[in-house]
């Protein structure tokens, strides 16, 4: 083989690499200037940053839930968290009349169940699927109990800037959803610990071996994901100024379709932050396209669902790398 | 020892010839020849590597030889897997047991050989099935208790069931007393002889010489993948045994070895370790040395290796390190302490094979390249690269994944990995395993240099060359015991393998 072909096969593959490593990008571009060329009302500012503002709580959760995947491992409970953190902070509220006390209650409830939950997988080595399964049903039977089965609400109006104050176009909510995007992404991608990360979810045995306390590396990301919850769970009871017991138990679903359709794969050591913002965002304008084309919401779920199945059956045949 | 006569064919038997295989390049047999007497029992003996195991799995199909035929009876035949070798009546009892341990005793002897009745399984006439079978054979075992509760000795007279409840004629058993308690072994022997007294034709891999003498009616020698003498065990002892398996000078492959006038005081000082595996072992490494640790496969090695950096737990004893006690160690703990560690196997325990070369050559010295937490990526490379280059890795980039580099570009990429976090003592195990001859030699002169510069190796190895041309000193363990140490001149194999086999020391005068 001469040299000139061996560095064009080369580019190829090169090319053929970044077509497929990117390719949940390109296709989530290719959406939106389809929907911004087809379909009036899509490509207005109000509309974009209502899409933005909704997909909120999801992508506040979603980042750090891509490392506990990248880890290798899977928490259910996040639906439970973000339920039970705001109803905690909201009795808190009620008692002390303060926002900033609230918030740190939500965030601290929900560290907390984080923390629970990664004695229950580190500690006692239980399947991080059912060990946060069964932790899910605890918390949302506290949540219950803190409830007292009533709709909690804040006692001040201004709980509401929380998450609707407006800056520039965007709502408070948003901003605090980019800050956490960027404090994942960077701490996935920039520092030691997001190289550990990703060591402990692609082989445990060989990370050990090389030095990283990969116990300590997979509990904090149950930590880390369970305060984020409570975080965006708090928010959540800003938007609509209540919480129940029974809110969104679909949550963590939302959450990890976000994730998965960015390409972090579920067997973990693989995966990024910015993967699982453009999978938010993807699933999100494409709802916003029916919606804005009249849809029926039921075919919209069906389409979601087979998009889901393409993006992890796409991620299983090709098998690279996604980083 | 009687040579095979091929000219002949006697109507009953396994005749195999010309049969090589190689693995990712390195030879792990060549041109056997040999011939397996129905109804007898057949020993294939052979050190660490000779492809005694090898040579087993091919004959029950497991996996296929690059050339070569097996006839039966002058039939040739070729097995296309385990179950087309089953359908010949040939099976294995494999070293790593291939049972479903979460189900009863009588389901796994019929798994895929149920009596049935439409879809359902007649569970009475399996019953009545294996109470025969255990008649014929003398092997009694409750069956219906559950496979993965059983002792490892019993669940592998459960294997042996199995293999005879397809009508196995030939049982190739790899290693089976090798996890054994002794009684239980002997146990395992007297079922041996009555499979034979029964007709069932039996291929014996072991390491345990005396267990050979006393089973087997025949006797093939491996040495490096050849046949070295096959034919009939009477006449045989230990020692001619090990003097066939052997046999074979150190060639000019390694570097020469500096020796020191002495070695300054020691680095590593281990005493009374015991852990899983292995007890009460003493050794010391000092600066600049190259201690080897040798002995068969299960001998305790890996072990003793593991638990000195902290990756196994210990019962009992003490390590030191530069003269300090070095006690509730980690890995992490031991990368502080400048002691590093090469797993045995650089696929599952080393690397990361879809990580890039560099990020996993640095993975264990990023506290060198970052500043607070943030990794800088240009240090990062700087550094790596030096590694790599130390080490001569062959590739194109250092983003490229490491998976996709050769096996002995990966051993030196772990090498690298290792080398980056600075050690002072060096902890290998198998340093070429699946390496080509020239990246060994590449990693020989790499060792014997690190050695010189005042590095610590304390290295496990099955490749008796590498103990002898690499070692100052060789640490020799049995069953989990140290039996012996060797210092540097004159260390010849066979000192080494009558200490690793347990022949009687009397005899180790040639």
């Amino acid at each position: 083989m001469t040299i000139s072909s061996a560095t064009a096969l080369q580019r190829r593959a090169l090319h053929r690499g970044i077509i497929s490593r990117y390719a949940i990008l390109w296709v989530t571009l290719a959406l939106f200037v389809g929907l911004a060329v087809s379909t009036p009302g899509f490509f207005t500012s109000a509309n974009l940053t209502n899409v933005l503002h909704q997909q909120a709580t999801i992508l506040i959760v979603a980042a750090p839930f891509t490392l506990t995947l990248i880890a290798g491992a899977f928490d259910v409970s996040l639906s439970a968290i973000y339920v039970l953190s705001p109803l905690v902070a909201l009795q808190v509220q009620i008692a002390t009349g303060s926002t900033l006390l609230a918030v740190i209650t939500s965030i601290g409830a929900g560290t907390i169940c984080g923390l629970l939950n990664s004695i229950a997988v580190v500690k006692l080595k239980i399947n991080s699927f059912i060990a946060t399964l069964a932790t899910s049903f605890i918390y949302f039977g506290i949540a219950y109990v803190v409830s007292e089965q009533s709709i909690l609400s804040p006692t001040e109006a201004s709980f509401r800037d929380l998450s609707m104050l407006r800056i520039g176009p965007f709502t408070s909510a948003t901003i605090f959803a980019v800050l956490v995007l960027v404090f994942f992404w960077v701490l996935l991608s920039k520092t030691r610990y997001g190289r550990y990360v990703y060591a402990t979810g692609a082989n445990a045995e060989a990370a050990r071996l090389s030095g990283v306390r990969t116990e300590l590396v997979l509990a904090s990301t149950f930590v880390i994901v369970g305060a984020a919850a409570g975080f965006a769970g708090i928010l959540n009871a800003s938007q609509s100024m209540s919480a129940r017991a029974t809110d969104d138990f679909t949550f963590v679903f939302a959450v990890l379709a976000a994730v998965v359709v960015g390409g972090t794969s579920i067997s973990g050591g693989s995966g990024a932050v910015w993967r699982t913002l453009v999978g938010a965002i993807f699933i999100a304008i494409l709802g916003n396209g029916f919606n804005l084309n009249q849809v029926d919401p039921i075919l919209q779920r069906v389409v979601l669902g087979l998009v889901i199945l393409l993006a992890v059956g796409i991620d299983v045949i090709s098998k690279k790398p996604a980083r | 020892m009687e040579r095979l006569n091929l000219t002949t064919a006697p109507s009953s038997s396994i005749r195999l010839s010309g049969i090589s295989k190689a693995f990712e390049g390195a030879r792990a047999l060549d041109d056997v020849c040999a011939e397996i007497r129905i109804g007898t029992i057949h020993a294939l003996v052979g050190e660490n590597g000779a492809g005694k195991s090898t040579l087993g799995k091919i004959i029950a199909g497991v996996i296929g030889p690059d050339t070569g035929t097996i006839e039966f009876d002058t039939t040739p035949v070729q097995f296309a897997s385990p179950r087309d070798a089953i359908a010949h009546g040939v099976t294995m009892v494999a070293q790593e047991l291939a049972l479903v341990p979460t189900r009863s005793v009588l389901e796994n002897v019929y798994l895929r050989a149920e009596d049935h009745f439409g879809p359902f399984v007649r569970t009475r006439k399996l019953r009545d099935r294996f109470q025969q079978l255990s008649m014929k054979t003398g092997i009694f075992i409750d069956p219906s208790s559950i496979v993965g509760e059983l002792s490892v000795a019993d669940q592998q007279k459960v294997e042996v069931l199995r293999a005879l409840a397809r009508n196995a004629s030939v049982i190739v058993m790899d290693e089976p007393t090798a996890r054994l308690a002794t009684d239980e072994a002997l146990g395992l022997r007297s079922i041996i002889k009555r499979l034979r007294e029964a007709g069932t034709t039996v291929i014996y891999v072991s390491h345990f010489l005396e267990e050979v003498l006393d089973l087997a009616d025949d006797i093939t020698v491996l040495r490096d993948g050849k046949v070295v003498s096959s034919g009939s065990a009477s006449g045989e002892t230990t020692g001619s045994l090990v003097e066939l398996m052997i046999g074979r000078t150190v060639d000019t492959a390694f570097p020469e070895k500096s020796f020191p006038q002495e070695f300054d005081g020691p680095r590593l000082e281990v005493r009374e370790l015991s852990g899983s595996g292995f007890a009460d072992v003493s050794l010391d490494v000092r600066r600049g040395e190259i201690v080897a640790l040798a002995g068969l496969v299960g001998s305790g090695r890996s072990e003793v290796l593991r638990a000195i950096y902290g990756a196994d737990a210990t019962t009992g004893g003490t390590v030191m390190i530069d003269g300090k006690k070095y006690e509730r160690r980690s890995p992490q703990k031991s990368i502080a302490l400048g002691t590093v560690m090469l797993p045995e196997s650089r696929k599952t325990q080393g690397l990361f094979l879809n990580f890039s070369i560099k990020d996993n050559v640095s993975i264990s010295a990023l506290d060198r390249f970052s500043n607070w937490s943030f990794v800088r990526p240009r240090v990062e490379s700087t550094s790596v690269s030096g590694f790599l280059d130390d080490v001569r890795v062959k590739m194109h980039d250092m983003s490229q994944p490491v998976g996709g580099l050769s096996g002995g570009n990966q051993q030196k990429a772990l090498f690298a990995k290792a080398l980056i976090t600075e050690p002072r003592l060096l902890l290998v195990d198998e340093p070429t395993r699946g390496v080509d001859v020239g990246a060994k030699r590449q990693i020989y002169d790499l060792l014997t240099r690190l050695a010189q510069d005042g590095l610590s190796i304390l290295m496990v190895s099955s490749e008796m060359e590498e103990v002898i041309g690499l070692a100052h000193r060789v640490v020799v363990m049995r069953q989990g015991h140290v039996v012996g140490t060797l210092a540097h001149d004159g260390v010849t194999e066979r000192q080494v393998a009558d200490l690793a086999f347990g022949k009687p020391s009397a005899d180790t005068e040639l």
